[in-house]
């Protein structure tokens, strides 16, 4: 073979394995890629059967939270419950279901504060997520939670919050203030010292 | 590689064109502009800042590295499949935590518990992109030069070519050259003409299908990072009757990408409203699925218009960009738990798994976590199509024809009201006593009474249930195009031969013109330059021979001998 010819023929074939190197580097990236979103949404996923969300609390600033969507539906229980209808006052909203471990965890402090705060006017109510009535009512009974929740089994009360502050994960707890607007949001089980502070926050803020 | 830049002995001609040929080849020549004199890698003296920042850039887009971080990135990814991983399961965490008290620790500090998510992890990947592009780029920059350039003057002596030929013709020199340029243009050659030399070059399309092969594989990587960064990835198990919406709370498990927060989930919502399967009934493949039809109603947006979709295995509904896959199904037998005080604490379906496919014998279990003076659990099987195995209850047949349900029952404490979150599917047996019940199968309708007025289990239906995978993927459109692009490219690539063909015509020792034809096939994958090149070699001859001319001498000397 001539130099000339040599020179020709090398980089063509450097070139191909290049190209073959490239391809198994993209199909790594892709697996890579899948791999890393799985790690991201730290989920309690994997058999639980629902997603937990990354646990934390959000404040905003008075004034500034988004307004909370004037949700309405069937209350547990029997009857119709509507959020509109506690205009002016500082509500906490818990997205709950009897089945979840960190749900059950954190009602007897829910059902403490409710009734520690029913005297300055704060009201609680329950969104019911993914349950049956018959253990809703159970749950309810057994907690002794005297304030009413929305039954939600086809989450369009959750899928009205979506441009608001999504409830990511079960349970969500929002304190609405007396503006109708979010001023805090916990993600997982609240605990009855955190989430009392996240109240006289709400309540101090202006109508 | 280095040394092929300058050859020693280079024979005449192509000097320029050939300067980018072989800074194309080793990808370590990058930053060494073709025909600008290359940095001798041997004097680090003459290094300055900038001079090491190439020599770095030069190393990260080398070959050599990218297949060392494809090389890494596979072994960083095997701790992710030997530890727990906290976004796959974060109780297994918390259980080696337990285990390895000292050591756990140390390895949440190095990421180990979240391989994907370590920075580096982040590092290779990245790296490896970046020495991807850096590789790809200038490649895409050269070809695209390397296409749009004329061919090289005619080398002297084209008898030192692997192809060449000679032939005398009537014609004076310059009309000679003209026949044959008339011939090379007529089939489609790029000319170049000088003093009493013709050259062309055909098969630049090989040039164009290596440029889309490159800037494809780039588009292919931007997909790929616009998929994992926009798309995401759900699951949801739905029971017919009931419907779900596209929100974080109501999916049983969600993969988002890097970019997607849970408000970007479109908003559909989805009733399921009859699900029918059906099964091969005998022969030797009886019990086989031979369909299944999932009819379900949605919107894509709350208020919206009702559609109506009939859910087939491959025909997944698309919402918006979001496909929804039907990828299993099984059943929900329905509870009724009335605890010891007398009231109905649990009454819903519950979805069981198969753990065989041929009977869809599927195993489930049932928490009433509000009973009352204890807890309940219930642990047990659902049989389609029970028949009696000696003395063993089996299903024999996937459909429900004779559904059974046998449950072992539990007393105690369930582990539900603090803790790590639980499997639904799962009963913690550790604070629960098995109550002494003789196991019955359960009819539709029949009940377990359980002793010690714990309560009462009445088995009241079924109900089929389906899952369904929920994928949003931006980027698998443009992945797909991206990859046909690329193997197109790429098939031009190998196909199209790009070949030279010089021609020189002067004046013989005789007084005759002598022709001189030579050949070089840049890259001759399939084969065959050499018939080419003879036969063009011959039309050549036959369009410059003049009217009275004698036989002609043909000489075609095969390449890679004369040197």
């Amino acid at each position: 073979m001539s130099p000339l010819t040599r020179r020709i023929f090398r980089p063509a074939g450097v070139g191909r394995g290049a190209a073959a190197a490239a391809l198994a580097v993209t199909s790594a990236l892709a697996v890579a890629g899948c791999a890393t979103s799985i790690a991201e949404s730290t989920p309690a996923s994997n058999g639980q059967s629902f997603v937990a969300g990354s646990p934390g609390t959000t404040e905003f600033k008075s004034g500034t939270g988004p307004v909370a969507p004037l949700v309405r539906g069937p209350a547990v229980g029997g009857g119709t419950l509507a959020l509109s209808a506690y205009r002016g006052h500082v509500v906490v909203l818990n997205f709950w279901g009897s089945w979840c471990t960190p749900c059950r965890e954190e009602a007897p402090d829910l059902s403490a504060l409710a009734a520690h705060f029913k005297a300055s006017g704060v009201r609680f109510l329950g969104i019911d997520i993914r349950d049956s009535p018959a253990s809703a009512q159970a749950f309810m009974s057994d907690f002794r939670i005297t304030y009413p929740s929305l039954n939600d089994p086809s989450d369009n009360l959750a899928l009205d919050f979506r441009n608001t502050v999504p409830p990511a994960g079960i349970p969500t707890t929002l304190v609405i203030s007396r503006s109708g607007r979010i001023s805090a949001r916990v993600i997982g089980g609240a605990t009855y010292n955190g989430l009392k502070s996240l109240i006289q926050r709400a309540a101090a803020e202006p109508a | 590689m280095t040394g092929l830049r300058v050859p020693p002995g280079q024979p005449n001609g192509a000097p320029a064109q050939d300067g980018a040929q072989a800074g194309a080849d080793g990808r370590t020549d990058e930053t060494a502009a073709p025909g600008a004199p290359s940095r001798p890698a041997g004097q680090p003296g003459s290094f300055g800042l900038l001079g090491w920042a190439r020599w770095g850039w030069r190393q990260l887009t080398s070959m050599r590295t990218a297949l060392v971080l494809l090389f890494l990135l596979a072994v960083a990814s095997v701790p992710g499949s030997l530890l727990p991983q906290q976004g796959i399961d974060p109780s297994a965490v918390q259980q080696y935590y337990l285990s390895h008290p000292a050591l756990a620790p140390w390895l949440a500090r190095l990421s180990l518990f979240n391989v994907f998510a370590a920075p580096w992890f982040a590092a290779i990947y990245l790296l490896l992109f970046l020495s991807l592009a850096g590789c790809v780029i200038p490649r895409s920059v050269r070809l695209a030069r390397s296409a749009r350039t004329p061919p090289p003057p005619a080398p002297r002596n084209l008898a030192r070519l692997p192809q060449s030929a000679r032939h005398e013709s009537t014609l004076d020199p310059a009309a000679a050259l003209d026949a044959a340029a008339g011939v090379l243009r007529r089939r489609k050659f790029r000319l170049r003409t000088g003093d009493g030399w013709v050259s062309a070059e055909k098969g630049y399309r090989r040039e164009l299908g290596n440029l889309v092969f490159h800037l494809a594989l780039l588009a292919l990587l931007c997909s790929v990072a616009l998929g994992g960064l926009f798309g995401y990835k759900a699951n949801r198990l739905l029971v017919t009757g009931t419907s779900f919406a596209n929100t974080v709370t109501a999916l049983d498990e969600f993969h988002p990408g890097r970019l997607v927060s849970s408000s970007d989930l479109q908003p559909f919502s989805m009733t399921l409203n009859r699900f029918t399967a059906s099964y091969v009934t005998s022969g030797p493949s009886r019990g086989q699925p031979l369909s299944f039809n999932a009819y379900v109603s949605y919107t894509a947006q709350p208020g919206g218009a009702v559609r109506h979709d009939n859910l087939r295995v491959n025909h997944p509904i698309n919402v918006d960009g979001v496909r929804v896959f039907i990828i299993g199904h099984g059943y929900a037998p329905v509870f009724r738990v009335t605890d010891g005080t007398g009231k109905v604490v649990f009454d819903q379906p519950v979805p069981f798994i198969a753990v065989n496919t041929s009977g869809l014998t599927s195993q489930g279990v049932v928490k009433v976590p509000d009973a009352h003076p204890d807890q309940l659990g219930f642990a047990g099987v659902f049989l389609p199509t029970a028949v009696d195995v000696g003395g063993v209850l089996e299903s024999e047949f996937p459909a429900p024809l004779n559904p059974r349900v046998s449950m072992i029952s539990y007393r105690g404490n369930l582990g539900m009201d603090s803790g790590p979150p639980q499997s639904v599917y799962t009963l913690n047996t550790a604070g629960l006593t098995q109550l002494p019940v003789a196991p019955r199968p359960l009819a539709i309708g029949q009940s377990i009474k359980l002793p010690g007025g714990a309560g009462t289990l009445t088995f009241t239906g079924y109900r089929q249930w389906i899952s369904l995978a929920i994928t949003y993927d931006p980027g698998q459109l443009p992945a797909l195009i991206a990859g046909l692009a690329a193997l197109a490219g790429l098939l031009l690539s190998f196909f199209v031969r790009r070949r030279r063909v010089f021609v020189r015509a002067y004046p013989g020792p005789d007084g005759r013109t002598v022709v001189d034809v030579g050949g070089l096939a840049r890259s001759d994958p399939a084969g065959g330059f050499g018939e080419e090149f003879t036969g063009l070699a011959r039309v050549l001859e036959t369009a410059s021979r003049g009217p009275a001319t004698e036989t002609p001498s043909l000489t075609t000397t095969p390449g890679g001998k004369s040197d």
